[in-house]
């Protein structure tokens, strides 16, 4: 792919934010990928051979479902995707189509977001979608109260001012800013917002976002009521969770969905915890599984079955603190990038899929990603800045990172070939293992720690999330008002290529900091019986069977 | 059965090493180095550390000697000994024994036999590539140092109350037992997970756990000797002259008690390595990167379940059942001994 | 007698109180609390709240209630036959607790259906004649058996039933219904690491009874051997082994976790196990309160048993 180029991906994403119907993007992209279908749909095109019927069986944790706007797993929301639906949806290929809204339009300075709804939406119950709705579930996700993960999102914040008052903490309290969300029509729903927000559509498919129906009220569980082509049929927490397709709405007419066919009849959901998943598999009880570890693709290698690795930026950061010794000194924080070969490590732990990552967190597949000059291991290099820093052999640098695993045991596989490396450089890594819940209460705390950072469907996300000046979830301490401006001037940068060209300041800026070894983009691996075709391969483990059917 | 039998000459140097101090000098010269080497390993210099294990090989190896000899009626108990003292020389001898680094990545899933730049994988690789044959020897390290000093301190514990409560009686005993009765009356498993779950996940926190779980039986079995013992002569000669309660219980009463709790002790050490592994089976025992038998059985557990892979769990479940077995037909042998005397 | 029974079932009482104290107590500590919002919101998410929201999450919770009136109101529900929520299953734990219960005690039915009569077996043909052979062999059984941990049991047995000969699943997690198959390797790890010290026990009680002065003297009157053994031998040793078998029960919901998480059997053991590492308190104190009273009671009817059945403690 020609990397100044604007590539077709890109240009349907750019297409779809401007409210050009899909078909019509893709035959401008002079191409007809599996997406290009005519009604201007968020699912892969029909499939002529689909067989009708049958149970899709999932091994998987199941959780609870209380309240979709509170979920804190992608877990919970797989049990609800099929029930709820969202305004957009973003595909495996990491492109944001509408779903729930047709199109959207978008002001130049990138604040005033007005979405068309599709028509002809019922819910279960008969009633009709429209724009009060969507005004609903914003409003109820602003509510500070309610404590929903949304508010954290670009989109939302910027629909809510300071109030002037400090909690206990000293906190700023907020308040939604009025007229912050407002129903044009019966079915055009406008977001004003006080920033330029460039990640509205993506930001509207993240999982907590789903459109609920304005009776809902907790648990989602008691009475889900949804626009989706199944309803829950059975939910037993820990232990299976079953949907069927809804043909007949509460009121006894037939229940018409607008996406189209949907093969199967019946999603069975059954728990396992990640561990035992692909083990279920082996064992023939379930068609496929949520993930299964690397660890464990030589036993998924010799199963019956397609092994599917979906291509994500979820990575692991194994970050220093900038303001703790010794990483506050930048000579320390270059010898140790230096001294490790991230592509080697990516060849060891991942070594049939996967992106090698450059310390600056944003991945090739990301839309912006801009090519910096690959980095080179520089032993001499790393050893050099280390005299400088005042370490030498009979005075190693001696360092800890703590690790905590919560994504598997692939951290700590990271961490070893780290230390193994960096032991050339004369620096001495101990690894700290603990349990998950353990490192989860010092995630931020630690000086040196390895912390996994899940996929986001722009490159921009997670560089607002993570290393912003004083950011909630700044685990690096990392301040720096240079990156802070580089950052707003690419997120308000609509068009791609001007942003990618806006990227590589941000990018750079980050890794010349040395905030962090980033070696990996990784896989993420599912496995699903020779018998289910159209299972796709979502870089969230977002599970999307509208199109999926078995033999 | 009171046979006689003409005492057989032994050797001077066999009396000698059976003598208590001879027997405590090298058992401390196995114990302390191991424990030093695994549960402090920074504590000691680089240079002393690599040569810390040497002196206990031969230590091991004459324990062995003498334990064969004074218990060769008993060939059930030599079975027993020569399977621990296997382990316990892996032990002690897996830094100079010529093996891979049991926590490096070479060739993963490589099967037994299978080679690689001239290293034969004698039992395969784990998932990782990791050296099974060195894991085992490595990991068995982890498993004894911890479950023996977990079973010794449970033993200091639950001697000390045994002895309280049985010589002093009265409101010390009521109130010793009940506390006692409180934790027997837990499934043990269900303790562990509780105390273990409060604390964390640990080594040290093992010894803990494993003390508030045995510690109350074995004071029971203490209290009962010493109710049993304090009734004798030479406990009242002693009370007679005058000598403090504290004294009396270590001097004259716990000696006496020694033989069934020995037997209790190596059954004991049993249930303490099942509990250390099942319990690092379970996410809450030792934690990785270094191995031990419970942790390779868990990190196996979701990719080795298939006929080709399975040498990765039976490996270190074997390990642990020839340990274990080797603790229990030892402790039945010393039963059956005591039995006959 | 009566008297001994009351006694002993008002001891069970104010333990089931102390452990239930002593649970709240370490479960109400703002760790646990913690530990409970971090496995439901997300470690990242965690972080993110604020005082103020997280102190408002804990109040959704009701975990913001002091703990003594917690407590308290635990207790009044208790007698009420309410067990309280279950923060992680998301249902009452009454319900989940009986379910786990009845998968525990199927598995814990055929456990006992089969070790029973394989462990008093082999122990009456060991104890018949101590030290020869039989004994011998059988005594070496039992030691094996026992010796190997229910962990490596379990997989010795998933190595060779369930991956070389495939005959049956590895996994018992039943998902597409009840299936017997399913349960017979949990079933024969079990038997396997539990027979032996029953059989044990049997050897001991029998062989003490065949040295008997009144076992001695009906043999020297010439009644036909067999006929001693089944009619007067064989009842009075079987009076040790019974106290040792309903002991077994306390042993097995031990057995039972790492048998369950194993097979992946949705039983008791696994509850509880999930429940621990949730911080999920109202099943964690139900659970432990289960095992507390299962393995106490049996210790009273061993107990009671034991002086019902023995002829000498009776008539004394």
């Amino acid at each position: 792919m020609e990397r100044h180029e604007i590539s077709r991906r890109e240009f349907v994403r750019i297409a779809a934010l401007l409210g050009v119907a899909a078909p019509a993007a893709y035959k401008l992209a002079g191409s007809t990928p599996a997406f290009a279908e005519a009604a201007n749909s968020p699912f892969p095109a029909p499939d002529a051979n689909a067989k009708r019927g049958g149970i899709l069986r999932v091994a998987m944790q199941v959780q609870k479902m209380e309240d979709p706007a509170t979920y804190a797993w992608a877990e919970m929301s797989n049990q609800t995707r099929h029930i709820l639906e969202y305004l957009a949806m973003t595909g495996p290929d990491n492109v944001t189509r509408p779903m729930l809204a047709e199109s959207w339009e978008v002001s130049e300075d990138l604040k005033t977001w007005t979405f068309n709804l599709r028509r002809g939406v019922k819910w279960h119950n008969g009633d009709a979608f429209v724009a009060d709705h969507v005004v609903f579930n914003v409003k109820r996700w602003l509510d500070p109260q309610l404590g929903s993960a949304n508010i954290g999102l670009s989109t939302f914040a910027a629909m809510l001012e300071e109030t002037g008052e400090k909690d206990g903490e000293g906190n700023p309290i907020k308040r939604t800013i009025e007229g912050a969300v407002e129903a044009v029509d019966s079915h055009t729903v406008r977001f004003n917002l006080s920033r330029p927000v460039l990640s509205v559509p993506e930001d509207l498919y993240n999982y907590p976002t789903a459109i609920a129906h304005p009776s809902f009220t907790a648990p989602l569980s008691d009475n889900a009521i949804g626009t989706g082509p199944f309803a829950l049929a059975e939910l037993k927490v820990g232990d299976k969770c079953v949907l069927k397709r809804v043909t007949k709405t509460a009121d006894g007419q037939d229940f018409e969905y607008w996406g189209g066919d949907v093969y199967l009849d019946e999603i069975h959901y059954y728990n396992f915890d990640e561990d035992n998943q692909l083990t279920a598999f082996a064992g023939g009880d379930v068609d496929a599984i949520y993930e299964f570890a690397v660890e464990q693709i030589e036993l998924a290698k010799a199963l019956p079955g397609t092994i599917i690795a979906a291509r994500t930026a979820q990575t692991l950061c194994c970050r220093f603190q900038v303001n703790q010794p010794p990483f506050d000194d930048l000579r320390v924080r270059q010898a140790l990038v230096k001294s490790v070969d991230n592509a080697a490590i990516k060849e060891l732990v991942y070594p049939e899929d996967g992106d090698v990552a450059e310390n600056h967190h944003v991945a090739p597949i990301h839309p912006e990603y801009f090519a910096l000059p690959p980095l080179r291991r520089d032993v001499e290099g790393a050893k050099a800045l280390l005299k400088e820093a005042g370490y030498d052999e009979s005075n190693p640098l001696k360092i800890t990172i703590d690790v905590g695993n919560t994504d598997g045991p692939w951290h700590q596989t990271v961490c070893e070939a780290i230390r193994d490396q960096m032991k050339d450089a004369g620096i001495e890594l101990s690894i700290n293992v603990m349990p998950p819940s353990k490192y989860w209460e010092i995630w931020d705390k630690t000086a040196c720690g390895a912390t996994a950072w899940t996929h986001r469907p722009l490159g921009t996300m997670a560089l607002s999330l993570g290393y912003r000046t004083g950011v909630p979830w700044n685990e690096t301490n990392f301040a720096s008002a240079e990156f802070d401006a580089a950052l707003d001037d690419a997120e308000a940068t609509f068009e791609v290529e001007p942003r990618r060209a806006k990227m590589e300041t941000v990018q750079r800026l980050l890794q010349d900091q040395a905030v962090m070894i980033q070696p990996v983009y990784r896989p993420v691996y599912t496995i699903v019986k020779d018998r289910v075709t159209g299972y796709p391969a979502h870089p969230t483990q977002y599970h999307q069977f509208n199109r999926v059917w078995v033999a | 059965m009171a046979v006689t039998e003409a005492p057989l000459p032994r050797p001077a140097l066999v009396e000698i090493l059976r003598s208590t101090k001879a027997m405590g000098t090298l058992l401390s010269l196995v114990w302390v180095p191991l424990t030093i080497y695994v549960m402090f390993p920074n504590s000691v210099p680089d240079g002393i550390r690599d040569s810390l294990l040497i002196p206990s090989i031969p230590a091991v190896l004459i324990l062995y000697a003498v334990g064969v000899h004074s218990w060769r009626e008993s060939r059930v108990a030599v079975i027993g000994l020569t399977l621990i003292c296997f382990w316990l020389l892996m032990a002690v001898s897996a830094p100079y024994l010529p093996l891979a680094d049991p926590n490096k990545p070479i060739m993963p899933f490589a099967v037994p036999g299978a080679e690689r730049d001239g290293h034969i994988f004698w039992l395969g690789a784990d998932f990782k590539g990791r050296d099974m044959l060195s894991r085992a020897i490595w990991g068995c390290q982890r498993v004894l140092v911890w479950g023996v000093t977990a079973t010794l301190i449970a033993y200091i514990v639950g001697t000390l109350f045994g002895l309280l409560a049985g010589y002093l009686a009265g409101w010390w005993d009521e109130i010793i037992s009940f506390v006692a009765n409180v934790f027997l009356s837990f499934p043990v498993m269900v303790l562990f997970i509780l105390i273990l779950n409060y604390l964390g996940p640990s080594g040290f926190n093992i010894v803990i756990a494993v003390t508030f779980a045995s510690a109350p039986a074995v004071m029971r079995i203490v209290r009962g000797l010493t109710l049993d013992i304090k009734q004798r002569d030479y406990v009242l000669a002693a009370q007679t002259r005058g000598e403090h309660p504290f004294y009396i219980m270590v001097v004259e009463l716990l000696p006496n008690a020694r033989g069934p709790i020995i037997v209790d002790a190596c059954l004991r050490l049993g249930y303490t390595t099942v509990a250390i592994t099942t319990l690092t089976f379970l996410g809450l025992g030792l934690q990785p990167p270094d191995p031990d038998w419970g942790l390779m059985i868990r990190e196996s557990a979701g990719t080795a379940m298939l006929w080709k892979f399975s040498y990765m769990l039976l490996v270190p479940a074997l390990s642990v059942s020839s340990m274990i077995l080797g603790f229990n037909l030892l402790a039945d042998g010393l039963r059956e001994m005591s039995l006959r005397d | 007698m009566l008297k001994l029974i009351l006694r002993r079932l008002a001891q069970m009482v104010l333990i089931m109180a102390v452990v239930s104290f002593v649970l709240f107590v370490i479960f109400d500590s703002d760790k646990f609390k913690k530990q409970i919002a971090v496995a439901e919101l997300g470690g990242f998410a965690v972080s993110a709240l604020t005082e103020e929201d997280y102190r408002a999450w804990l109040a959704s919770k009701g975990l913001d209630v002091p703990f003594h009136e917690r407590y308290a109101n635990w207790m009044a529900n208790l007698f009420q036959g309410d067990l309280g929520h279950s923060f992680e299953k998301n249902t009452e734990v009454a319900g989940l607790l009986a379910d786990r219960l009845l998968n525990t005690g199927i598995l814990a039915f055929w456990v006992f259906a089969l070790m029973i009569p394989i462990a008093l077996t082999l122990g009456v043909i060991a104890g018949i004649k101590e030290g020869s052979p039989q004994d011998r062999v059988t005594s070496f059984i039992s030691v094996f058996f026992t010796s190997i941990p229910e962990i490596a049991t379990a997989i010795i047995l998933t190595v060779i039933f369930a991956l070389g000969l495939q005959w049956l699943p590895a996994k018992s997690a039943m998902i597409g219904g009840w299936n017997w198959q399913e349960l017979v390797l949990p079933v024969m790890t079990l038997v396997l690491y539990d027979f032996g010290y029953v059989a044990r026990m049997t050897r001991a009680s029998m062989a003490e009874v065949m040295t008997s002065q009144y076992i001695r003297t009906a043999i020297l009157k010439g009644i036909p051997r067999n006929r001693v053994i089944l009619r007067h031998a064989l009842r009075n040793a079987l009076i040790a082994p019974f106290t040792v078998i309903v002991l077994q029960l306390n042993w097995l919901l031990s057995g039972v976790v790492v048998v369950e998480v194993f097979f992946q059997y949705d039983g008791f053991g696994k509850m509880l196990l999930e429940a621990a590492l949730f911080g999920d308190i109202y099943v964690i104190q139900a659970g432990t309160l289960v095992a507390v009273f299962v393995a106490v009671l049996s210790q009273i009817i061993s107990d009671i048993g034991y002086t019902f059945l023995n002829p000498r403690i009776r008539f004394n």
